[in-house]
C-alpha cells in the first residue's frame, strides 16, 4: 500500500510517504521552502515525497491527516466559550483561523492532490504521535507516553503498543489529560515569559536551566499542581493562553515570578536579573521532569513493560528523557528523531497502514535520513563559478583531509546523503568542529551560529566510546542514538571536552553506530587517530532563525556568510578563500 | 544622492512621521518591526540567491541579503538599546510574543519568480524604501544614533537600487522598462489588496464580536456547566476511532 501522511496548519508542516509498510521519504516543509517552522500546507514536501518514489497522487491508496480537524475545532470553540467573556478578543481570530483553513483539511487535500475524498483519512493527533514513537522503534511491546502542547483535546496520553508474532499491530491509548492542563503549554508559557519564541525556542529554556538553581520550584508547584493519581492540573489563574492570543501568562504569574524578559533584553548571567531568569528556567525544568517521571513510573508499574516509547514535542526535552530513563524503571526509552508534530506525518501514515488497513508489521529502518539527498555537483558548480577553492577527493583522502582540518581548529560544514527528518542534525546536515577547546563553543555561538552565548553544543561519538566518556546508564546509548538524552560527561574528560560540556557538566550526546552514518563514523575514527579522542562537536547546519539546510547550494551560501572554514558535500571539498572585497562585487552595480 | 529624493507623498506626510517617531514607545516599536522586516527580506533575497541559475546574480543577491540581515540587526540593536535605556510601556507591545514581522518582500514567493521580475521588484521596492528612510532620517534628528543607522542604510540602498536596475537591463535588455512598470503596478495592487483585506478583517472582527456577545452567552453557560462536571486528572481517550478512519470528529 502507498500511504501519504500529512501534518500541517499549526507549526512545522511535513509530509511522509510509506510504501508497503516502510517509510520511503519524509521531509518538513521548512527544509524546502526555507521558512523556519513553515506551517503552510506542505505542498512542496508532498511533491518531493511523491517525486522521490516516482508516484503520482492517483497512485496513493490513502492520504492521512495527522489530527481530527473538527474535533480540534470543537476544542477551540469550547475553550473560547468556557472563557466567556474574557475570550472576546481572541474569539474573532480563533474563529477566522479555524474556519478559514484548518477545519477544511479534507477539502484542501482533495483539491491540492486531486484524490477522491474517500481516500482521505484522519488519525487522532496523539495516536499519530504514539505511532511515530512506537512503530519506528525496534521494540516489540512497549508502554507509550505522548505529551505536547495540545492535539484535539489531549495534551498527554499513556498507552501501550504491541507488534504480534502473526504480524498484527495494536496501539492502545489508555487515557489522556485534556486541555488546558498541558505540560507543553506550561513549558511554552515559561518560554514566552523568558522572552523566547513559542514553539521554537523551548530548548533554550532547557539550556538556560543548567545555569540556574530551582529556587522557584515551590512557586512553580503552585502553578502546576500534582494530583494523587500522578496527573496534574494547571491553576488557570496564572495563565491566559486559553483566553487570549496576546499573552500566555497572566498578571498573577508576573506577581509570582516577577517581570518578564522582553525578547530584546540580553540574558546576562552575571546580573541578578539574568540569574533570576536562569533560576526560573531551572525551576520549571525541574517540575516538568518530576511530573513526567511520576507519570512514567506509574505507567511502568501498570504495564509491567520494560520499554517506553516517548512521543510529542515534550519528548524533545532531552534532560527530562534522561531522567525518565534513570528513574522511571524502564530498561530502554525510545524517542524517534522527529517526536514533534512533523513526525506525526510519518506516524499518521504508519498508523493507517498497521491499524486501519491491518497490514502486517514491518521493521522500520532505524535511522532519520528520509529527506532530499545532496548533489555534490551543485556545490562544485557554485564554488567554481565563485572562484572558491574546490577539491574533489576520493573517500579515504577526503576523510584524512577533513580530519586534519578539524585538528587544525577549522570548522567544517558536512553535507552527506539524505537529509534528516526532525529537528536534530545527526550527521548528514551538520557543522562539525573540535570538541576540546572551550573557545570553540564561543566561536561557534558568536561567529557561526550567531546565537546566545549560553547555548551548549552537542558531541557525536562512536558508540563504542560513549560509555567511556559519558556516564551512560543502561539504555543510555539507545536514547543517545538520535541525540535524545542528556548525560553527564565523566569528570576526567570534562576539560578535554570543554566545547561540548555544558555548565552543569552534562552533554546531549549522539552515540553513533557505523551503520547509521558510515562516513561520519569513519571521520570520527580518523579524527580519533590524530587526537586520541574520537569526539566531535556536532551542531545543525543552519544559522539562527533559519531551517537546517537541505540542498548543497543552501549549505554553500550559509558557508559563505558565516565563519565555517571548510564545506564538504559528497566528494567535493571547498575551502573558504578570503571573501572578495565588497567593493569588487559592488562594481557590478 | 538618489536615496535623498524623497517621494512627494512622503514629504506631505512628514508631520505624521515626525509625530510617530517623536514618541519613544512608537519609535522602539518601529525600529523593532523594521528589524523583523529587514531580516525577513534578507532571507527572501538569500532564497533568491539559492535558486537563481545566474552566478553573478547569486553573488549580488548574497551581498544584498547580507546587507538586509545587517540592517535588521542594527534596527533590533537600536530598538533594544532604547528599550534598555528607559522603562517603556512594553507590556502589551512585547508580552511574550514576537512582533509581527511579515515578509520583507511582500510575501513574494521567490522560487516562482524569474530573475527579471525579481530584479524589477527589488529595484522598485528599494527605491521606495530609500525614500521612506530618508524621511525617517530627517525626523529623528534628535537621536543621532538612530539617524546614523538610517544614514548607513541609505548608502546601502543606493547600491541595491543601482545593481538591481543594472542587472535588470542585462537580463532583460529589451523589456526592462516594462518590467519596472509592472513591478510598480504590482506594488500598488498589493497595497490595495492589503488595504481591502484590512477592511474585511475589521468588518469580520466586528461581526464575530457581535456574534460572540449576542449568540454565544447561552452556549457559554452550557460549556461552563459542562466544565464544572468534568473530573480533573485522567479522562477517557478522545478522537481515537479506529472504526471510523474517515471521520474528522
Amino acid at each position: 500500500m502507498k500511504i501519504l501522511g500529512i501534518s500541517a496548519h499549526y507549526h512545522d508542516s511535513a509530509a511522509a510517504l510509506v510504501v508497503d509498510g516502510v517509510p520511503v521519504a519524509a521531509v518538513q516543509e521548512e527544509r524546502l521552502s526555507r521558512r523556519k517552522n513553515d506551517a503552510s500546507f506542505p505542498l512542496g514536501a508532498i511533491e518531493w515525497c511523491l517525486g522521490s518514489a516516482g508516484l503520482e497522487p492517483a497512485d496513493l491508496d490513502a492520504v492521512v491527516f495527522y489530527e481530527r480537524s473538527m474535533l480540534k475545532f470543537d476544542r477551540t470553540l469550547t475553550s473560547t466559550l468556557r472563557a466567556f467573556p474574557r475570550s472576546w478578543r481572541s474569539f474573532p481570530s480563533a474563529a477566522k483561523n479555524m474556519l478559514g483553513e484548518k477545519v477544511w483539511a479534507r477539502g484542501i487535500i482533495a483539491s491540492y492532490l486531486g484524490v477522491p475524498r474517500r481516500k482521505i483519512l484522519f488519525t487522532a493527533h496523539h495516536a499519530a504521535h504514539a505511532a511515530a514513537a512506537f512503530l519506528t522503534s525496534p521494540a516489540r511491546r512497549a508502554a507509550i507516553l505522548t505529551a505536547d502542547g495540545v492535539g484535539e483535546w489531549a495534551t498527554l496520553t499513556v498507552g501501550r503498543g504491541e507488534r504480534h508474532a502473526d504480524g498484527r499491530t495494536d496501539i492502545t491509548l489508555l487515557r489522556e489529560i485534556r486541555y488546558p492542563h498541558s505540560l507543553g503549554m506550561l513549558y511554552s508559557t515559561v518560554t514566552a515569559y523568558l522572552g523566547f519564541a513559542v514553539n521554537e525556542d523551548e530548548y533554550k529554556v532547557m539550556g538556560l536551566a543548567a545555569y540556574g538553581h530551582p529556587t522557584f520550584a515551590e512557586q512553580v508547584r503552585r502553578v502546576i499542581r500534582r494530583r494523587d493519581d500522578g496527573t496534574f492540573t494547571l491553576d488557570l489563574d496564572y495563565f491566559e493562553f486559553h483566553t487570549t492570543a496576546e499573552r500566555s501568562y497572566s498578571s498573577k504569574f508576573l506577581d509570582l515570578f516577577g517581570p518578564a524578559r522582553t525578547p530584546y533584553q540580553p540574558i546576562d548571567l552575571e546580573t541578578t536579573e539574568g540569574r533570576r531568569f536562569a533560576d526560573i528556567a531551572a525551576s520549571f525544568q525541574l517540575v516538568l521532569e518530576e511530573t513526567l517521571v511520576a507519570i512514567a513510573s506509574s505507567l511502568r508499574r501498570e504495564t509491567g513493560l520494560p520499554d517506553l516509547c516517548l512521543g510529542g514535542g515534550v519528548a524533545l526535552n532531552s534532560v527530562a528523557n534522561a531522567r525518565i530513563l534513570n528513574e522511571a524503571g524502564f530498561d530502554r526509552v525510545f524517542v524517534p528523531p522527529a517526536p514533534g508534530d512533523a513526525g506525526c506525518s510519518l506516524g499518521a501514515a504508519l498508523y493507517a497502514d498497521r491499524i486501519y488497513f491491518k497490514q502486517p508489521d514491518r521493521d522500520v529502518p532505524d535511522h532519520p535520513f528520509w529527506g532530499p539527498a545532496i548533489d555534490p555537483h551543485e556545490l562544485a558548480r557554485a564554488a567554481t563559478e565563485d572562484g572558491q577553492g574546490l577539491q574533489e577527493l576520493d573517500e579515504p583522502s577526503l576523510l584524512e583531509r577533513v580530519a586534519d582540518d578539524l585538528v587544525a581548529g577549522r570548522v567544517v560544514g558536512w553535507l552527506d546523503g539524505a537529509g534528516e527528518f526532525g529537528p536534530r542534525a545527526l550527521g548528514h546536515r551538520s557543522i562539525l568542529a573540535a570538541a576540546q577547546p572551550a573557545a570553540m563553543r564561543d566561536r561557534l555561538n558568536r561567529d557561526i551560529k550567531f546565537r546566545e552565548d549560553f547555548r551548549p553544543f552537542a558531541p557525536v561519538v562512536p558508540i563504542e566510546y560513549a560509555d567511556r566518556l559519558f556516564e551512560m546508564p543502561a539504555g543510555g546509548a539507545r536514547l543517545a542514538r538520535f541525540m535524545s538524552g542528556v548525560f553527564p560527561v565523566r569528570p576526567e574528560w570534562r576539560e578535554s571536552l570543554a566545547a561540548v560540556t555544558h555548565v552543569d557538566g552534562s552533554a546531549r550526546v549522539q552515540a553513533l553506530e557505523r551503520d547509521m552514518a558510515p562516513r561520519l563514523y569513519d571521520l570520527l575514527q580518523a579524527y580519533g587517530r590524530r587526537t586520541g579522542l574520537p569526539v566531535l562537536l556536532n551542531t545543525s547546519f543552519n544559522l539562527a532563525g533559519e531551517p537546517i539546510v537541505s540542498r548543497a547550494v543552501e549549505g554553500y551560501l550559509t558557508f559563505r556568510r558565516c565563519g565555517i572554514d571548510v564545506l564538504v558535500a559528497g566528494n567535493a571539498v571547498v575551502t573558504k578563500r578570503v571573501a572578495a572585497p565588497v567593493k569588487s562585487i559592488k562594481e557590478y552595480a | 544622492m538618489p536615496a535623498a529624493r524623497t517621494a512627494r507623498a512622503g514629504r506631505l506626510f512628514r508631520p505624521v512621521h515626525r509625530w510617530v517617531w517623536g514618541d519613544l514607545d512608537r519609535r522602539v516599536r518601529k525600529l523593532l518591526v523594521f528589524g523583523e522586516v529587514e531580516t525577513d527580506g534578507g532571507r527572501d533575497i538569500l532564497r533568491a540567491a539559492e535558486v537563481t541559475p545566474d552566478p553573478l546574480l547569486r553573488r549580488l543577491y548574497l551581498e544584498h541579503a547580507l546587507d538586509e540581515l545587517r540592517h535588521g540587526h542594527m534596527f533590533r540593536e537600536r530598538g533594544a538599546a532604547i528599550l534598555r535605556a528607559r522603562a517603556l510601556k512594553t507590556g502589551v507591545l512585547l508580552g511574550g510574543n514576537p512582533l509581527p514581522g511579515g515578509h520583507g518582500l511582500d510575501d513574494l514567493h521567490v522560487e516562482n519568480e524569474p530573475d527579471h521580475r525579481l530584479l524589477a521588484f527589488l529595484h522598485v521596492a528599494e527605491k521606495a524604501a530609500a525614500g521612506r528612510f530618508a524621511i525617517y532620517r530627517d525626523v529623528v534628528d534628535d537621536d543621532p544614533e538612530t539617524r546614523a543607522i538610517f544614514e548607513e542604510i541609505l548608502r546601502d540602498e543606493v547600491f541595491h537600487m543601482n545593481y538591481s536596475y543594472t542587472q535588470l537591463t542585462r537580463v532583460a535588455p529589451d523589456s526592462y522598462a516594462r518590467h519596472v512598470w509592472r513591478a510598480r503596478a504590482s506594488r500598488l495592487w498589493k497595497r490595495y489588496v492589503r488595504a481591502m483585506a484590512a477592511i474585511a478583517a475589521l468588518i469580520g472582527n466586528t461581526i464575530l464580536t457581535l456574534v460572540y456577545f449576542v449568540l454565544l452567552p447561552p452556549f457559554a453557560w452550557l460549556a461552563k456547566r459542562a466544565e464544572r462536571r468534568e473530573p480533573p486528572g485522567w479522562s477517557a481517550v478522545s478522537g481515537v476511532r479506529d472504526d471510523a478512519p474517515t471521520s474528522q470528529y
